[in-house]
């Protein structure tokens, strides 16, 4: 059962070992994690049940994380402002600058330590540190 | 209440169409009509300047169906596009298609390029992995970028077997301090195991 | 039959993480019992004598393995009135929206596809009639086709047992169906003409583009069994076979996610569903 308490976030990343690993993370400093294989499940998902935080990989299947990120932001109220960490192989400026452009809020670069990731989930959550 | 039986249908789209054309539909029909290996150079023309998502998807559907190493070709040009979508669309497309996937596949682990290298992995989940899985074992013994081994140990999870365990143990060791990758390896290594 | 070694945690892992990858479906804790139950089925009908041996078999999809292993977890029977909540969607939302701006003239096409034994273009018509206020207004053509032309003659014949029945009330059940004997009911004339049953092969677009353009399709647990090249062809005839802005039903456990990027995704009450995007939307 969801807990109402507890910051919900959405891990949108076609790998399952990568959603495995920030699940692990995440849920160990008291996040709530629910996960989606591309940009439109993830859509779908937040169609029907809003999250807090948004984690979006970049090179996925059927809905890469850009369009995901253009595309919710023409959504309605309810969720077209979910923050949103992209998270890319990419270190190019060029790539930082298209993830803005999309809608992201913050850019980090894989690999990605659990401390690196739990720590800006927790500066854009406003949870507790 | 009227709920009526008609015997004719109106037919849909265009009945020609260019790749040329200034409309999406006409460029679409054109690109769902060609299928012949003659048509694999026009495709990958228009695939070079094409920007509307569905005439892509549908360029990249025609090569996949005509198939052979050209249109494979065509496809994996894409992978190297600043625009994720035609990389992941491309991706996908060759995943669809056949042996000519495998060799492409060979081709692409040994790109220059890394991130290249990355999204090919995800070609090799198709098929038996008969060929494919040794040739991430040999990616996963050179390789010096973390990403590119730990997609291809994602992959490995799933199509690999207990032959794939040395190249996994000697990754892991190169790559100790890599918490991503140490945590992919050794998930990897308990999954295929021995069966 | 002898069981097999039960499914270690790395097994049930790799097993639910390519079948969520394929699917989208979730086999999570709660169904390993029903897992371990359908690997066993499985491994001994296939002959395949391992897990290892099996997953490889799953993960090639040879003869279907795919569909063979879900099948044990939805719902396989057609029956009259099955999923209503994309009926009340189709009532509430999506008709309404696609009506907008509509001459009374021009008729609201439906398409059933696959509809197997006509169950559901059938319970189409039925609902319709029940449920829209607008039936009266505007001409409604409903189509339902098949690869499988025994199946649609078996449709167009309009009899159907018990079981299919169960879901409709017997006021529904006397208004639209006679009753042929104790196991046998048959749609009355009227209903049984209202509805065309036209072979169709999804993947083919020769075939599938004579049937023109709807307002909306059901495509319902097809498309996430077919092969790669398959359901991108089957996506593409689909989309052609659309209205700008009209809608496509896929089945309770189906995404489009793990099918095509074309369409778009629109979450109504009672049914998340795929639409066409309307024109000029992009150049």
């Amino acid at each position: 059962m969801a807990d109402p308490a507890k910051t919900r976030i959405l891990v949108i990343d076609d790998a399952a070992l990568v959603r495995m690993y920030y699940r692990d993370a995440l849920e160990r400093a008291g996040f709530e994690v629910e996960e989606a294989f591309n940009g439109l499940e993830a859509l779908e998902k937040l169609l029907a049940h809003p999250a807090e935080l948004l984690i979006v990989d970049v090179n996925m299947p059927q809905m890469d994380g850009f369009t995901f990120l253009k595309v919710l932001r023409c959504q309605d109220s309810a969720v077209c402002g979910t923050p949103a960490i992209v998270i890319s192989t990419e270190a190019g400026l060029q790539d930082r600058t298209a993830a803005r452009a999309a809608g992201a809020n913050f850019y980090l670069v894989k690999p990605v330590t659990p401390e690196t990731l739990v720590a800006h989930v927790q500066l854009m959550s406003g949870a507790p540190a | 209440m009227p709920l009526i039986r008609k015997t004719a249908a109106p037919v849909v789209g265009p009945s020609a169409g260019d790749l040329d054309s200034a409309s999406a539909d006409a460029r679409w029909a054109a690109a769902r009509r060609l299928s012949s290996p003659e048509d694999v150079a026009s495709l990958s023309t228009a695939l070079e300047r094409e920007t509307e998502p569905r005439v892509r998807e549908a360029i990249f559907t025609s090569l996949a169906r005509i198939g052979g190493l050209q249109s494979a070709r065509a496809l994996a040009e894409r992978i190297r596009s600043d625009e994720a979508a035609l990389r992941t669309g491309a991706i996908d497309a060759l995943r669809s298609m056949g042996p000519e996937r495998e060799e492409m596949l060979a081709e692409l682990l040994a790109d220059p390029d890394s991130d290249v290298r990355l999204l090919a992995c995800e070609i090799a989940r198709q098929g038996q992995g008969e060929r494919a899985g040794p040739l991430l074992c040999d990616l996963l013994l050179r390789e010096t970028e973390p990403n590119v081994a730990a997609a291809a140990v994602e992959v490995l999870t799933e199509i690999g077997d207990s032959r794939a365990l040395p190249a996994l143990e000697r990754c892991g060791e190169r790559f100790a301090g890599e918490p991503f990758l140490s945590f992919a390896i050794s998930i990897a290594r308990d999954r295929i195991g021995v069966k | 039959m002898e069981a097999q070694a039960a499914l270690t945690e790395e097994e049930f892992a790799r097993l639910s993480d390519f079948l969520y990858r394929r699917t989208g479906m979730v086999f999570g804790e709660a169904k390993r019992y029903y897992v371990q139950r359908r690997i066993d089925d499985r491994v001994a009908a296939t002959g395949t004598g391992s897990f290892g041996s099996y997953f490889a078999r799953l993960r090639s999809d040879l003869n279907g393995e795919v569909e063979q292993f879900i099948n044990a977890f939805t719902v396989n029977e057609t029956y009259f009135y099955r999923e209503d909540h994309q009926l009340s969607c189709l009532t509430s939302d999506i008709l309404p929206e696609r009506i907008r701006k509509r001459r009374r003239s021009e008729a609201v096409r439906i398409w059933s596809v696959p509809c197997s034994t006509g169950e559901e273009p059938y319970s189409l018509a039925m609902w319709l009639l029940e449920q829209w206020p607008e039936v009266d207004t505007y001409d409604v053509e409903i189509i339902g086709s098949d690869i499988d032309t025994k199946a649609l003659q078996t449709a167009q014949a309009g009899v159907y047992g018990k079981r299919a029945l169960m879901r409709l009330s017997p006021d529904l059940v006397a208004r639209y169906f006679e009753r042929l004997d104790d196991e046998r009911w048959q749609i009355l004339p009227d209903l049984r003409g209202s509805v065309r049953f036209e072979p169709a092969n999804l993947v083919d677009a020769q075939d599938t583009r004579a049937f023109g353009q709807f307002d909306v399709i059901f495509c319902r647990n097809v498309l996430i069994y077919f092969d790669d090249t398959s359901r991108r062809l089957a996506a593409e005839n689909l989309y052609e076979n659309l209205a700008p802005g009209g809608f496509i039903c896929l089945g309770h456990t189906e995404s489009m996610s793990r099918i095509s990027p074309l369409f778009e995704v629109r979450r109504f009450a009672d049914a998340i569903v795929y639409q066409r995007p309307m024109e000029g939307s992009r150049g």
